[in-house]
């Protein structure tokens, strides 16, 4: 239910309802939106392969009478007011353990330039 | 032709908690580089956000002093998109169940401009561009913010910059954040769109992004209304886009497109449980919240009989309101109190941020011992602003420059026993008066002028010595 968005899809999740197949022109959208950029045949093979996802999740959607969204009324876990973190600094991590998976630079993260 | 602007802002605040929205890195400016953080702050795989009380509790605090209802149960959303300030590439916020909604901001004018919602969430990290790449700081990643969304209804630039003063003034009373422009504590972006009078429907609307003065929303608003005007004049089409304001050129400009970006596929974060926060609690901290701004100007003006004008340069600055209040809770006058900070105090702070902070040398005890001085005529109010100058610069009591021989009266008691002793010392003068022989009150003030080394006040006296003669 996360990859296709829209109101129409969100309707028929609710209604649990079998959502229609993924296309190929949302998956290029998902792509761009994740600034990643795939050959045809890629994009062809991940169609195929997000659609089996879906079909999935639809599986677990429609074995629960009223769809996903009644996870959430269901779901009783939900944490009261006084039981959140008190606002009390903790040590934070030494800037070489934050910068241990990458490649710094004066103790900034150094990636290639993005600019909006 | 002539259009109505139709206008709403969206304030971006930065909540002054001691540590981080999910996690308990300190949320302290400055430091180097990436060393307020930790595993959560910085997205990594297998960490776990976990809530801080105070940005609830905070932004209660916000919604109830902006009239909005609170609900009582509200949840964490994933906002979606790809940028390095976000290292998960996605932002927790509030989508469709946020802490607070439907409140409102009153104008001066009585117009109320309603309050849509207002979400809790974390800030961005920090971007550095330089010959190619892109540094990236996470120092504020994770940093509490609320969203405060206004409904569209301004219609004026004056408006839009009266509103975002109010908002600026509750916030700072209700000491959630200390919502400072410049330094990007507190941000706007404004929507805005043109109709022609009486039209129900919405023009096409473009949104102004991050402009970090008062007087900047109400120009940009000016200059994005114009250029809108010039554009339905001409025949054309308002384009939907992000705009930029530039200062410089007081021009409003569009920003690179952000091609399609909209859509953040938002979805309840399934790391955050639930929350809910119960009526006993709001009503706790609807209790917890000092007297507001607005209110305080009534009682100022309406209670304690301040001039409008005046009133109205002190509340606006939180620290001087209490520095006013604590003063007059020595005993000292409201009239003497507020012209010496309107006046004396004042002319020390060139700028509003000096106002705002009031960082003075003498504490509100040792400004009201010499408030009360002139109250009580002691010292007259030339004198009073002299040597206030001097214990703001010294940061020394008033004893250090006003001996008791330099007062230059007595009290209005002292007086009016020492003008009983007179009379008593000289009964047949004070007969002689009484008996319509005028001139000899004369006797009674060389009595009292002796007594006080020529200082007492003589028209005072003679007032306060016909008095008793008489009875
Ligand atoms: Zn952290």
């Amino acid at each position: 239910m996360f990859v296709s968005s829209g109101d129409l899809t969100a309707a028929a999740v609710r209604k649990g309802v079998r959502i229609m197949a993924i296309s190929k022109t949302e998956i290029e959208k998902l792509a761009k939106l994740a600034k990643l950029s795939f050959t045809d045949e890629e994009l062809e093979r991940f169609t195929a392969e997000f659609d089996e996802i879906i079909a999935f999740a639809d599986t677990v959607n429609q074995s629960i009478e009223g769809g996903t969204e009644q996870i959430r009324s269901v779901d009783a876990r939900m944490v009261s007011f006084d039981d959140l973190r008190p606002d009390e600094v903790v040590p934070s991590l030494p800037n070489d353990k934050i910068l241990s998976n990458v490649e710094g630079y004066n103790g900034f993260f150094k990636v290639e330039r993005s600019k909006k | 032709m002539n259009y109505e602007i139709v206008c709403g802002i969206e304030t971006h605040i930065e909540l002054a908690t001691k540590t981080k929205i999910f996690c308990g890195c300190t949320t302290e400016f400055g430091g180097e580089p990436n060393t307020h953080c930790c595993p959560v702050c910085t997205g990594q795989p297998g960490s776990l956000p976990i809530l801080n009380q105070k940005v609830v509790e905070y932004a209660i605090k916000a919604g109830l002093a902006l009239n909005c209802k609170i609900n009582t149960k509200s949840h964490m959303d994933r906002k979606n998109y790809v940028y390095p300030d976000l290292p998960k590439a996605y932002q927790i916020s509030q989508y469709d169940e946020p802490l607070c909604e439907k409140g409102y901001i009153e104008l001066d004018s009585g117009k109320r401009i309603g309050i849509t919602r207002i979400h809790i969430e974390e800030d961005a990290g920090k971007l550095i561009h330089e010959s190619g790449l892109t540094y990236i700081d996470y120092n504020r990643s994770g940093v509490p913010l609320i969203e405060i969304v206004s409904e569209p209804d301004i219609s004026s630039a004056e408006e839009a910059k009266e509103y975002a003063e109010k908002l600026q003034l509750i916030m700072r009373y209700i000491g959630i954040s200390d919502c400072k422009m410049q330094e990007g504590s507190m941000r706007c972006d404004v929507n805005l769109s043109l109709r022609k009078p009486g039209d129900p429907r919405f023009g096409v609307r473009t949104e102004i992004k991050n402009i970090n003065s008062l007087s900047f929303i109400q120009k940009a608003v000016m200059a994005e209304a114009e250029r809108q005007a010039d554009i339905l004049d001409a025949g054309g089409t308002v384009v939907q886009q992000t705009m930029r304001y530039d200062e410089g050129t007081n021009s409003v400009t569009p920003m690179r497109d952000k091609e399609n970006s909209d859509d953040y596929r938002y979805f309840p974060d399934p790391d955050i449980l639930r929350f809910c926060v119960d009526d006993k609690k709001v009503e706790e901290i609807r209790e917890s919240l000092p007297e507001l701004p607005f209110d305080k100007l009534k009682r100022y003006m309406n209670v304690l009989g301040l001039s409008e004008a005046t009133a109205k340069q002190i509340f606006r600055y939180r620290m001087v309101a209490e520095f006013f209040e604590d003063t007059l809770a020595e005993g000292a006058s409201v009239k003497n109190t507020a012209n010496l900070i309107v006046v004396t105090i004042f002319s020390n702070m060139d700028t509003e941020e000096e106002k705002e902070l009031f960082a003075i040398r003498i504490s509100a005890a040792q400004f009201a011992a010499l408030v009360k001085l002139a109250d009580e005529k002691k010292i007259n109010i030339g004198v009073a602003q002299s040597t206030l100058q001097k214990m703001l610069e010294s940061g020394k009591p008033v004893e250090e420059f006003i001996k008791p021989e330099d007062l230059v009266g007595i009290s209005d008691e002292a007086l009016e026993s020492l003008c009983k002793e007179a009379i008593d010392a000289n009964p047949e003068a004070a007969a002689n008066v009484r008996n319509g022989k005028d001139k000899a009150i004369n006797v009674m003030f060389g009595y009292i002028m002796k007594k006080t080394g020529g200082k007492a006040d003589i028209r005072k006296a003679e007032v306060l010595l016909r008095k008793l003669i008489r009875q």
